[in-house]
C-alpha cells in the first residue's frame, strides 16, 4: 500500500492534537472515551501484526489482554509493586505465555489455529472466574490505585490520558518500524505465498512466532493499563466484546494496512460513543458492519481503495 | 466420600443427556465443515434461536410440546438456508478467515439483536409436561429431559439413515470426500451445501428447543455451548462427524463425573484442557479428518 506524500504531516498534526486534547475539553467523559480508544488502538494494531501481516487469525489476543490486566492488578495489589512494574510484569508474563503457546500453535493448520487460540482465551476467562484464591473470582479486584511517578499522581482522567497516549504512541511507533522493516516484509510475503517464501530459503516459523509473541506482549501491556483506567478488574475484562472490538477495527481498516487500521480504530471507538447507542444496539451495528465489510470489500476499506486505484491506473494505460 | 451406585448411575445418565445435546450441536458443525470448510461461529445462535422459537410458539399451541418443537426446527433450518444463500455462498473455498469473520458478525447480530429485543434476563419455559418426572428404581428423571435424550437418539438414527441411504446424503458425502470428482459426476455443490447448512441448523434448532424446558433460556446460551462444541469438533477431527459424536458423548459424561466429585472449576475447564492436550498429541484430531463418515 502506497502512502500519500502528506502522511508524515498528518501524523505530526494528529500527535499534536492528541497531546492538546485535555486542554481543549474539560469533559471527563470524552477523555475517558479517548483513553479507551487509544488503548484499544494499541491492541488492534498488534492484532493487525498477527492477522494482517502474518495471516494468523488469532483469538488469543483476548486471553493476553486479560492475563495482562490481571497480572498488573495483582502485582500492584498483592505484591505491593508500582503500576509501572505491574505493566512490565504483565508484558513479561505474556512474553513467556506467548512463546509457549506460540511454539505449539504456529505449527498447526490454520483451522486448528483459530480454534486453539479461541480456547486459550476462554480458558483464561474461566481461570479468572474460578481461581478465586488469586483472581478473587467473580467479584474481581476493585480499587486499583492511581499510578504514581516520583510523587506525581495520575489520579484524574486528563492525567491518566497521557499514560495511555504515550504508551499507544510508543506501541504504534514500534509496530510501524517493525512492519516497514525486513521482518514486516517477510511477514507480508508469508501471508501472500507461504511456499514461495520457503523456496527462498526463509523459514516462516520463527517469523510467525515473533509476530505472535510481540503482539501478545503489546496486548498484555495494553490490558494492564486498561485495568487501571477502569480501576477494577473482574472476569468481564475477558468478555468476548473486547475481541470483537479489536477485530472490527482491524477488518474495517483493512488487515495488513498500518494507517488504515489506525484511522478505523479512531473512527470505530469514537463514533458509536458519540452517537450514544445502547450497548446491544452498538454490537448489532458492529456485527452488521463486520458482515457488510466481509461481503462487499473483504480486504477492508484500504484494500478496496487500493483496488480502485489499480483499476483506474489500468484504465488509463489502455 | 461414600460413592453409591445410584449416585454414579445418576451422574452417568446426566452426562449422557448432556453429551447427546453436545453431539447434536457438534455434528452440525462437523457437517458444515465437511461440506463447506467453514467453521460456523453463528451455530450457537441457532441453538438460542431454536430455544426462543420454542418458547414463543409454546403459548400459541396451548403449551403442547411437539408442535412448538416442529416450529423451532423449521424456523432454524430456514435461518440456515438464509445464512447460506445470502452469505456463505459468496465465500470461496480458500477464504477460511473470511468465512469465520462473516459468521462471527452474523452471530453478533443475532445475539445482541435478541438481547436488545428480549433483554438478557433469563426466561423460564413451561410445557404441558411441566416438571413431571419418571422414577426408575431410585433415579428420578424429568420427562422433558427424557424426551430430549430420546429426540437426539432419534435425530442421530435419522441422520445416519439419511447420509447412508438417500441420494441427498450420498451427494453430501461425495462433496465432502472429493469435491472435484463429485462435480464431475454432476452433483451440484450449491444445492448440497445449502442442504447441509439447513440440516445442520435444524439439528441445532432441535437441540435448542429440547434444551429450552430443561434450562433457563437467555440470549447468550449459545455462546456458552458453542465454544465447547468447537473444542469437541477439533478433538474429534475437523469435519469428522462420527468423531464429533463420540467425543461429545464421552465429554458429556466426563464433565458430569468430574462435576460430581470435584469442584465446578474442573468441570468447566476439563474440556478445554483435554482439547489442548489432544491437539498437542494429534494435531489432526483423534479421528482422522478426510472423508465424512457416519457409521
Amino acid at each position: 500500500m502506497t502512502q500519500p506524500r502528506w502522511t508524515p504531516f498528518a501524523v505530526a498534526a494528529a500527535v499534536i492534537a492528541l497531546f492538546c486534547l485535555p486542554l481543549l475539553t474539560s469533559s471527563n467523559y470524552f477523555i475517558g472515551i479517548a483513553i479507551s480508544g487509544l488503548i484499544f488502538l494499541a491492541a488492534a494494531a498488534s492484532l493487525n501484526l498477527v492477522y494482517g501481516y502474518a495471516g494468523l487469525l488469532s483469538f488469543a489476543q483476548l486471553g493476553f489482554w486479560g492475563v495482562g490486566g490481571y497480572c498488573s492488578a495483582i502485582a500492584v495489589m498483592d505484591f505491593g509493586r508500582s503500576f509501572w512494574e505491574g505493566v512490565l510484569f504483565a508484558g513479561l508474563v505474556n512474553l513467556v505465555l506467548g512463546t509457549v503457546i506460540g511454539i505449539v500453535i504456529t505449527r498447526t493448520t490454520r483451522h486448528a489455529f483459530v480454534v486453539v487460540t479461541l480456547t486459550f482465551a476462554l480458558l483464561a476467562s474461566l481461570i479468572a472466574r474460578d481461581w478465586v484464591d488469586v483472581t478473587r473470582g467473580p467479584l474481581g479486584i476493585p480499587g486499583l490505585p492511581a499510578p504514581q511517578l516520583m510523587g506525581f499522581a495520575f489520579d484524574s482522567s486528563p492525567r491518566f490520558y497521557y499514560i495511555a497516549l504515550v504508551f499507544t504512541l510508543a506501541a504504534l511507533g514500534f509496530l510501524y518500524c517493525l512492519m516497514t522493516s525486513r521482518i514486516g516484509l517477510v511477514l507480508k510475503a508469508i501471508k501472500q505465498n507461504d511456499p514461495l517464501i520457503e523456496s527462498q530459503g526463509i523459514s516462516p516459523g520463527p517469523y510467525k512466532l515473533a509476530a505472535f509473541v510481540i503482539a501478545a506482549v503489546i496486548t498484555g501491556m495494553a490490558g494492564g493499563i486498561f485495568a487501571f483506567h477502569l480501576k477494577i478488574i473482574d472476569p468481564s475484562f475477558l468478555d468476548f466484546y473486547y475481541m470483537q472490538t479489536f477485530l472490527i477495527i482491524v477488518i474495517i481498516g483493512g488487515a495488513g494496512s498500518f494507517w488504515a487500521v489506525v484511522l478505523a480504530g479512531a473512527a470505530m471507538v469514537v463514533l458509536p460513543e458519540a452517537l450514544r447507542f445502547s450497548n446491544e444496539l452498538r454490537m448489532v451495528i458492529y456485527g452488521v458492519v463486520l458482515v457488510a465489510v466481509m461481503m462487499l470489500m473483504p480486504s477492508g476499506i484500504s484494500g478496496w481503495l487500493e483496488n480502485r486505484r489499480i483499476a483506474s491506473l489500468r484504465k488509463a494505460l489502455r | 466420600m461414600e460413592i453409591s451406585a445410584t449416585y454414579l448411575l445418576q451422574l452417568t445418565l446426566n452426562g449422557l443427556m448432556l453429551g447427546l445435546i453436545y453431539a447434536l450441536i457438534a455434528v452440525g458443525l462437523a457437517l458444515i465443515f465437511g461440506v463447506l470448510e467453514v467453521i460456523n461461529f453463528a451455530h450457537g445462535e441457532f441453538l438460542m434461536l431454536g430455544g426462543y422459537a420454542m418458547a414463543l410458539s409454546l403459548p400459541l399451541f396451548g403449551l403442547s410440546y411437539w408442535p412448538a418443537l416442529a416450529v423451532a426446527v423449521v424456523v432454524t433450518s430456514l435461518v440456515g438456508v438464509v445464512l447460506y444463500e445470502f452469505f456463505l455462498r459468496h465465500i470461496g473455498q480458500k477464504e477460511f478467515e473470511r468465512s469465520i469473520l462473516t459468521t462471527l458478525g452474523i452471530s453478533m447480530i443475532l445475539l445482541y439483536g435478541m438481547q436488545y429485543i428480549f433483554t438478557a434476563t433469563p426466561m423460564m419455559v413451561d410445557t404441558a409436561y411441566g416438571f413431571d418426572g419418571i422414577e426408575i428404581g431410585s433415579i428420578r428423571i424429568t420427562v422433558t429431559r427424557l424426551i430430549a435424550g430420546g429426540l437426539s437418539v432419534v435425530a442421530f438414527s435419522g441422520l445416519y439413515l439419511l447420509l447412508k441411504f438417500t441420494q441427498f446424503g450420498r451427494a453430501m458425502r461425495a462433496i465432502a470426500q472429493n469435491r472435484e470428482a463429485a462435480m464431475m459426476v454432476g452433483i451440484k455443490p450449491r444445492h448440497v451445501a445449502r442442504n447441509a447448512v439447513a440440516l445442520a441448523s435444524a439439528l441445532c434448532g432441535l437441540a435448542g428447543a429440547a434444551l429450552a424446558p430443561i434450562q433457563l433460556l437467555h440470549p447468550a446460551m449459545g455462546q456458552a455451548i458453542i465454544f465447547k462444541a468447537f473444542a469437541l469438533v477439533v478433538i474429534g477431527g475437523l469435519g469428522n462427524m462420527t468423531g464429533a459424536v463420540v467425543v461429545a458423548l464421552a465429554l458429556g459424561m466426563i464433565e458430569s463425573w468430574i462435576g460430581g466429585f470435584f469442584s465446578i472449576v474442573w468441570q468447566e475447564s476439563a474440556i478445554f484442557t483435554i482439547m489442548i492436550v489432544a491437539v498437542l498429541l494429534r494435531p489432526d484430531g483423534i479421528f482422522q479428518r478426510g472423508s465424512m463418515r457416519v457409521g
